[in-house]
């Protein structure tokens, strides 16, 4: 019994026919799906282009006239901006969310549902939610900033103040992931830790420094930059709240080329603006790979 | 933690702050799908609907092309997730428990294909499905939803796999079964908390999509829930805000329920992983 298993297992691994049984159809999707459309999108990026037509080889052209357009750089800046300052808020705000639920114990498990609805939502709805309270005529917020005497001005509309609401709005949407990472980075802190630094004195800096924070630290920086590539690629909520306006001043690389894929104007820009998006994406994916020790295969 | 008692207030407070963050723009929207046209530019605004109505939800259902966008929605998001366990949960087992010489080039090919984003795949999609004839295609939307979730399934999957002893495997082999069986009767019931777990996720990421409907079939006959609501927004003339928020109300409704059942899933699936032994 124990010699036949053992020629099971050795005729399995030199078999090539039965895994490519089980991963098969898997691969046969990510090829068509991703990996040809990847190389069809490098292709378009190097050529010559009217529209979708391609007309001849371009080299690095297309990168060279991309990244000397001052317009490439104002859509660079938008977009590390809007990255960096919704980080700036969800972070600690996902954090202290997460610590406050875990010290209050009575009631948490329902307000953490509750804290995770906008999560829930569709970009698109929580676009449109916003986009009637930002309302600057009608809307309870350029309301409730008037009758305290301050000037709500255009709010979306107003290219100083645009970019500054939709990360707040980003923010509200997207807290409730890092709140619920945080959560499960908490409770993997043995309790022996809280009582030792509460036998030193305890109080709350010293035991978020000593005792949290060297638990969560590696979580955080995972989560940061898996939102970090969220933000960069995302869409639907800069296009319902601003439509990357006004005047660029919410427009981003992805947004950039999501208006672009449909308008009548050569491709090969926006393919080159695609590559940069997906060369920053696998760099950022390959520190994510780092930090959480996710060995592969 | 022994939480001091102003430590527990602080909490109570934040929490309580945080809250009232995240409901008062639902309960704003909320109000609002329940004015009238007239009240809901009222100046000041109120905030409670005097008088209330359902005027809008009964505009909303009564759309001409409500149906067609709702049996979309929901037609897409169960397809790319049978399409995506259909091809996922066979990987996950194959990759928990099979050897293979290439396997770490598979792994590293379905790793590479996560962190390409949706956003660079947007031109060349359009242009082979445009080439090929499969835009406004029902079921080359199906296909492109699920590439996106499989390889975090597979991932799911076999880390539910493994968690399962694999001297259950091996017994019911010593009993004669076959590969497929020991999977479809030993793995497949074990693992189902991962399964649902994963459906849930998928259904509610695809259900939520905009830009892959909207670029790939922006047919009228072919657009999903957040489709229609988006372009609703973009049709500004004439556009009634009570509408749309009932309309946005009424897109999310299937996937909050969807999110509250779910919550047990998670847990289930916590439990599964934590009782390893």
């Amino acid at each position: 019994m124990v010699a036949s298993s053992k020629a099971d297992v050795t005729s399995i691994s030199r078999d090539w026919t039965t895994p490519i049984i089980w991963f098969g159809p898997a691969l046969v999707l990510l090829f068509t799906v991703t990996l040809y459309p990847t190389a069809v999108v490098v292709w378009l990026s190097l050529s010559r282009t009217r529209y979708y037509d391609v007309l001849g080889w371009a080299g690095v052209g297309n990168y060279v006239s991309v990244l000397t357009s001052a317009a490439f750089w104002d859509l660079t800046l938008n977009s590390l901006i809007y990255m960096i300052g919704s980080l700036a808020i969800v972070l600690p705000a996902g954090l202290f969310a997460a610590l406050a639920l875990q010290t209050m114990k009575r009631g948490a498990s329902s307000f953490r549902v509750l804290l995770l609805l906008p999560w829930t939502l569709s970009m698109a709805v929580v676009g449109c939610f916003w986009l009637w309270l930002l309302n600057p005529s009608y809307g309870p917020i350029s309301y409730a900033m008037k009758s305290i005497g301050l000037t709500p001005g255009l709010m979306l509309g107003d290219p100083d103040t645009a970019l500054l609401l939709l990360i707040v709005v980003t923010a509200w949407w997207s807290f409730p992931y890092v709140m619920v990472l945080m959560s499960a980075a908490l409770q993997s802190i043995p309790a022996e830790l809280y009582e030792a630094i509460d036998m030193d004195g305890g109080g709350f800096w010293p035991r978020l420094r000593h005792v949290v924070w060297p638990h969560v630290d590696a979580t955080l920086g995972s989560t940061a930059l898996a939102l970090s590539i969220m933000y960069l690629t995302l869409i639907t909520l800069i296009l319902v709240l601003t439509g990357g306006g006004p005047i660029g001043a919410t427009s981003t690389w992805s947004f950039e080329v999501f208006i672009n894929a449909f308008r009548s104007v050569d491709v090969s820009p926006s393919a080159v603006i695609s590559i940069i998006v997906l060369v920053v994406n696998l760099l950022l994916g390959l520190v994510y790979l780092r930090l959480t020790g996710r060995v592969s295969g | 933690m022994r939480a001091t008692p102003a430590e527990r207030l602080i909490a109570g407070l934040t929490v309580g702050v945080l809250t009232a963050v995240v409901l008062v723009p639902m309960a704003w929207a909320l109000v609002t799908s329940l004015k009238t046209e007239a009240t809901v530019i009222a100046f000041p605004p109120t905030f409670l609907p005097s008088p209330a109505t359902l005027d809008s939800y009964a505009a909303v259902f009564l759309q001409r092309n409500f149906a067609t966008e709702l049996f979309n929605s929901v037609f897409y998001a169960i397809g790319a997730i049978v399409l995506t366990l259909a091809v996922s949960v066979p990987a996950g087992y194959a990759a928990s428990r099979m050897t293979f010489p290439a396997k770490r080039a598979v792994m590293l090919l379905i790793l590479a294909t996560s962190m390409v984003p949706g956003v660079a795949l947007l031109i060349p999609t359009y242009f082979v499905l445009d080439a090929i004839g499969l835009l406004n295609n029902p079921a080359a939307i199906i296909v492109l939803q699920a590439a996106r979730l499989v390889p975090q399934t597979i991932w799911f999957m076999q880390n539910f796999v493994d968690a399962v002893p694999v001297e259950l495997d091996e017994a019911t082999e010593v009993d004669g079964a076959t590969r497929w069986q020991t999977f479809s009767q030993v793995i497949l019931p074990l693992i189902k908390p991962g399964i649902a777990a994963a459906a849930v996720l998928g259904v509610i990421t695809t259900w939520n999509d905009y830009i892959t409907v909207a670029a790939f079939a922006p047919n009228l006959a072919r657009r999903t829930l957040q489709v229609a609501l988006v372009n609703q927004v973009f049709d500004s003339i004439g556009i009634t805000w009570s509408y749309v928020m009932a309309f946005a109300i009424i897109s999310s409704i299937p996937i909050v329920a969807l999110f509250l059942v779910a919550q047990r899933w998670f847990i289930a699936g916590l439990t599964a992983g934590a009782v390893k032994g």
